[in-house]
């Protein structure tokens, strides 16, 4: 096994038991450096593996493996139990007869448990480097949480665990072993939605916990109907290897159903929302690094399995459904984190959606927008973190002026929102391309394609409008004040956030390269085909598709430079002129419209219950 | 080379046609309601009166937006014209007209606000519809290139002519037309995010209007496709439509208009979109 590898499962799991018993003093420097340490481990790993990596674990880690998923079950009913949650008890009794048989009925061969391929590469790069910052990012923000000193400790310590657990599902090979780690992430991001203790806070958690509970049972149940129909060995890799074979179908469409579930599509978009209640820096964990991001990493792993078969129809009519009716929810929300988490889901369900379509573009787009996604969201939610401990605020609507007490951090709140938007960055790519793709697959399955392009493309529009109503606060000042001094939100802050400023433009600058020497291996391990990258001339060609690179630069220049000029430039030669207020001597407070879109919800989720079943029946038929 | 002469020249002439567009509309309504209207070139007359008054401003930040406004639609507009892509062509004027939204919501004036609110919602309303133009175009055409659809030999009208219906009902509010004015609605909020621009400021924001003619035209004339005599017809007869029903019709709310378009005219497309993907 992999020198490096070692490091990235062990080391977060070692730190964390640490930070739970070190003093402060000891665990500040311990967190940077480690965050420091995870990131090099992941870059080396990245460049030191282009074939895949199997390997397997002593017997008597898989009792232990075993034992620990029974121990963490077992502590679920607990929590059933000390709740009163019927819920989550049954789901936990029918979790644990269904593993126990499992465990049963294993077949007592030497498997490979473990595999890391380049799509585990990638994502170790996105969890840890991003979660490290998060990381030092928490050590302020969780000093001035009220809670006790251990509980502060408890906290750092989780995150660590957390890491590890995430580095470990991106590597399972073993069906099994992906349960724990699955089940794990779910009973991290339960104690993390826990964290304040509150009535809300909890209720969120047992919420949280069942709906991921259900993907864990989707997941064992994909694992029964592999052994009952006999295809052997419950791993990704003999999946993989059987694509097409008769009766996979159904475990394909579970662990896909799984991977929704994690995905926060609807109808289980609950989970994710109600996350918003605990400390920011576990919005920041879920939303861009971690959780949410097995949801495409499962299906980029099927992919193969999966693409053309009616399961991936279902997945891209569901997904587009969702791309459109998040962005319609997010119109009526004012909160600000709970727009950003509308706004995650929907691009969630686009990178599911290309994977689940899995030609060598999609899984590029896929792949695009799974790392550009995430290091835009991990900045805009530790502004909002910043946003309610310096600034004290937590609605959009109160955000006005906010360009004259934080002007900085109102940048930085714009070039997130651009970057989740605009040319040329990475999310504007990503969705370039699943429109353009999807027009490929309008040409096979007309109505679905029509009605899915119609739904990405309208989504799509409504999203614009929405970043640009909150940039519209970001930007809204009065001509009084036209110095401009960057505010200083302390060390740890502003250092986190200057670092994921680089990587956003870093990565913006060198999209090209990237496309061609990070995305595109990837993706041809993802779809094991070669995907050739082109740069010719002013176009840049992915397989067949062009990306005409001239218009991208023009409107960078036209769009993402003016609105960041428009914060700075000053005009010499102007007069000024107050604002026009009919002669009125009152002054006004502004906030920002939006839409009751509430009534639809319901609908909403319905609509995505349907999907669902829908899903099934199709893997049945 | 000939293939760019006419599309480069309509480019570079934009805002003159666009001002030539908007004198002649004077006139017509004008007429319409008997009255003799203003010289052709008053529009003109304006952009030169306008040139020449004390700059004033709100904030460099407002007066900048307004001037990208003006460039980004301009860009839109010849991304259209040289057969780009229709899906980035409808992106790019959103974010031209998401710039102005942006100058609206920047300054501290409740006017302004007012009416970057009613664009925004104005843009809710008409956006579906030309995206679903555009799709249907990609289901006939196998791609989104508008030069396909200048070069194509038959008319999409008669493909999609209930498209062409709901392009028609929300074209009065794309150009600000009465009943669905309510983003500039002069009498109730003086004209909306254009109040706090003035001088040469304004002067982008009103030149972006005469841009804006151009593209809505170019959009009418995608129908016809090659067929030039069809295409100068159709615009004809959406000049004469827009003039009538703007004097014709009275305002209505932005609830009101917000139904209407979602309800009727993107209906409309959408059967035809279904009617497009199914044949």
């Amino acid at each position: 096994m992999n020198f490096y590898l070692t490091g990235l499962y062990f080391l977060p799991l070692i730190v964390g038991g640490i930070l739970l018993i070190a003093p402060a003093k000891i665990s500040r420097p311990l967190v940077i450096l480690s965050s420091l340490l995870l990131s090099v481990l992941a870059l080396l790993v990245f460049f030191s593996v282009s074939e895949p990596v199997y390997f397997s674990v002593p017997h008597y880690v898989s009792q232990l493996v075993a034992g620990a998923d029974v121990l963490m079950l077992m502590y679920f009913l607990w929590v059933a139990l000390q709740r009163k949650s019927l819920l989550v008890g049954i789901l936990s009794v029918v979790q644990l007869a269904g593993l126990l048989y499992i465990l049963k009925n294993l077949s007592g061969g030497e498997t490979l448990q473990f595999m890391v391929d380049r799509l585990s590469t990638f994502m170790f790069l996105l969890i840890n480097i991003i979660s490290g910052i998060i990381a030092v990012f928490t050590l302020r923000y969780i000093d001035e949480e009220e809670c006790s000193a251990f509980r502060k400790k408890f906290f750092m310590a989780l995150l660590f665990w957390f890491i590890g657990a995430m580095n470990l599902v991106v590597s399972a090979d073993n069906l099994e072993y992906f349960f724990l780690f699955f089940e794990l992430t779910t009973l991290a991001s339960f104690l993390f939605i826990g964290f304040r203790k509150d009535a809300v806070s909890v209720q969120n958690a047992i919420t949280a916990l069942w709906m991921n509970q259900l993907g864990g049972i989707a997941i064992l149940a994909a694992i029964f109907f592999i052994m009952y129909n006999g295809y052997g060995e419950i791993t990704f890799t003999n999946l993989l290897a059987h694509t097409g074979a008769d009766g996979l179908l159904l475990p394909l469409a579970l662990l896909s159903i799984a991977a929704l579930i994690k995905g926060a599509q609807l109808p289980f978009s609950k989970w994710l929302l109600g996350a918003m209640v605990a400390p920011t820096p576990v919005s920041a964990l879920l939303h861009s690094s971690t959780m949410v991001k097995i949801a495409p990493f499962i299906i980029l792993r099927l992919s193969p399995a999966i693409k053309d078969t009616p399961v991936a129809m279902v997945i891209v009519g569901l997904t587009g459904f969702v791309f459109i009716a998040s962005a319609i929810s997010a119109l009526s929300q004012d909160n600000f984190k709970r727009i950003l988490a509308h706004s995650t889901i929907a691009l969630l369900a686009l990178m599911i959606m290309m994977g689940a379509i899995g030609t060598p573009v999609t899984i590029v787009a896929a792949l695009v927008l799974v790392l550009f996604h995430g290091i835009s969201k991990c900045m805009l939610f530790l502004n909002a973190g910043i946003l309610e401990r310096v600034f004290h605020l937590k609605q959009s609507s109160d955000m006005d002026r906010l360009s004259e007490s934080g002007p900085f951090t109102a940048l930085v709140m714009t070039i997130g929102f651009m970057s989740l938007l605009l040319p040329p960055f990475g999310a504007f790519i990503g969705k370039w391309l699943s429109i353009e793709t999807l027009g490929a697959l309008a040409t096979e399955k007309k109505l679905l394609g029509a009605l899915v392009l119609v739904a990405v493309a309208g989504g799509g529009a409504v999203l614009s409008l929405l970043y640009f109503k909150v940039m519209g606060l970001l930007i809204n000042r009065t001509g009084e004040k036209d110095q401009l001094r960057f505010e200083n939100t302390g060390p740890y802050y502003s250092a986190t956030i200057y670092i994921l400023l680089g990587l956003v433009l870093i990565t913006v600058a060198g999209l090209p390269l990237l496309l061609t020497y990070y995305f595109a291996p990837v993706a041809a391990a993802v779809h094991g085909s070669p995907v050739p990258v082109l740069n010719e001339g002013w176009n840049l060609f992915i397989g067949t598709m062009r990306i005409p690179l001239l218009p991208m630069l023009i409107a960078f220049f036209l769009l993402p430079v003016t609105i960041l000029l428009a914060m700075f430039i000053r005009f010499r030669h102007a007069d000024r002129a107050k604002e026009y207020m009919c002669g009125e001597k009152i002054n006004y407070s502004f906030s920002s419209f939006y839409f009751s879109t509430d009534r639809a919800i319901p609908y909403f989720s319905a609509a995505g219950i349907l999907f669902f079943i829908a899903l099934i029946a199709v893997a049945l038929i | 080379m000939n293939d760019y002469l006419i599309p480069v020249l309509l480019i570079v002439l934009a805002p003159v046609i666009g001002g030539l567009v908007y004198g002649f509309e004077r006139i017509v309504k004008a007429r319409m309601q008997r009255r003799i209207g203003p010289p052709l070139l008053q529009p003109f007359y304006d952009f030169l009166k306008l040139a020449d008054k004390r700059q004033m401003m709100v904030h460099s930040t407002h007066a900048f937006l307004g001037i990208m406004h003006f460039v980004s639609l301009w860009f839109a507009l010849a991304v259209l014209l040289l057969g780009g892509d229709l899906i980035l062509v409808i992106f790019l004027h959103l974010l031209s007209t998401a710039l102005l939204i942006l100058a609206g919501y920047s300054t501290r004036s409740i006017f302004s606000h007012l009416g970057a609110n009613r664009m925004a919602i104005s843009v809710l309303a008409y956006e579906p519809v030309l995206i679903i133009i555009a799709v249907s175009i990609f289901m006939i055409n196998g791609s989104f290139d508008t030069a396909l659809v200048f070069a194509g030999n038959e008319p999409l009208l008669y493909k999609m002519p209930l498209a062409f219906i709901a392009l028609l009902l929300v074209l009065p509010i794309k150009l600000k037309k009465s009943p669905f004015d309510v983003a500039e609605a002069h009498q109730e909020i003086t004209g909306g995010v254009e109040l706090e621009f003035s001088g040469l400021f304004f002067e982008a924001v009103y030149t972006a209007k005469w841009l804006d003619y151009i593209f809505c035209y170019t959009l009418v004339f995608l129908f016809a496709g090659s067929n030039i005599l069809l295409g100068l017809g159709l615009m004809a007869f959406t000049f004469l439509y827009l003039n009538a029903l703007d004097n014709s019709s009275a305002r209505v709310n932005y609830k009101q208009m917000l139904r209407f378009s979602l309800g009727v005219a993107f209906t409309l497309a959408f059967i035809n979109l279904i009617i497009n993907s199914l044949l």
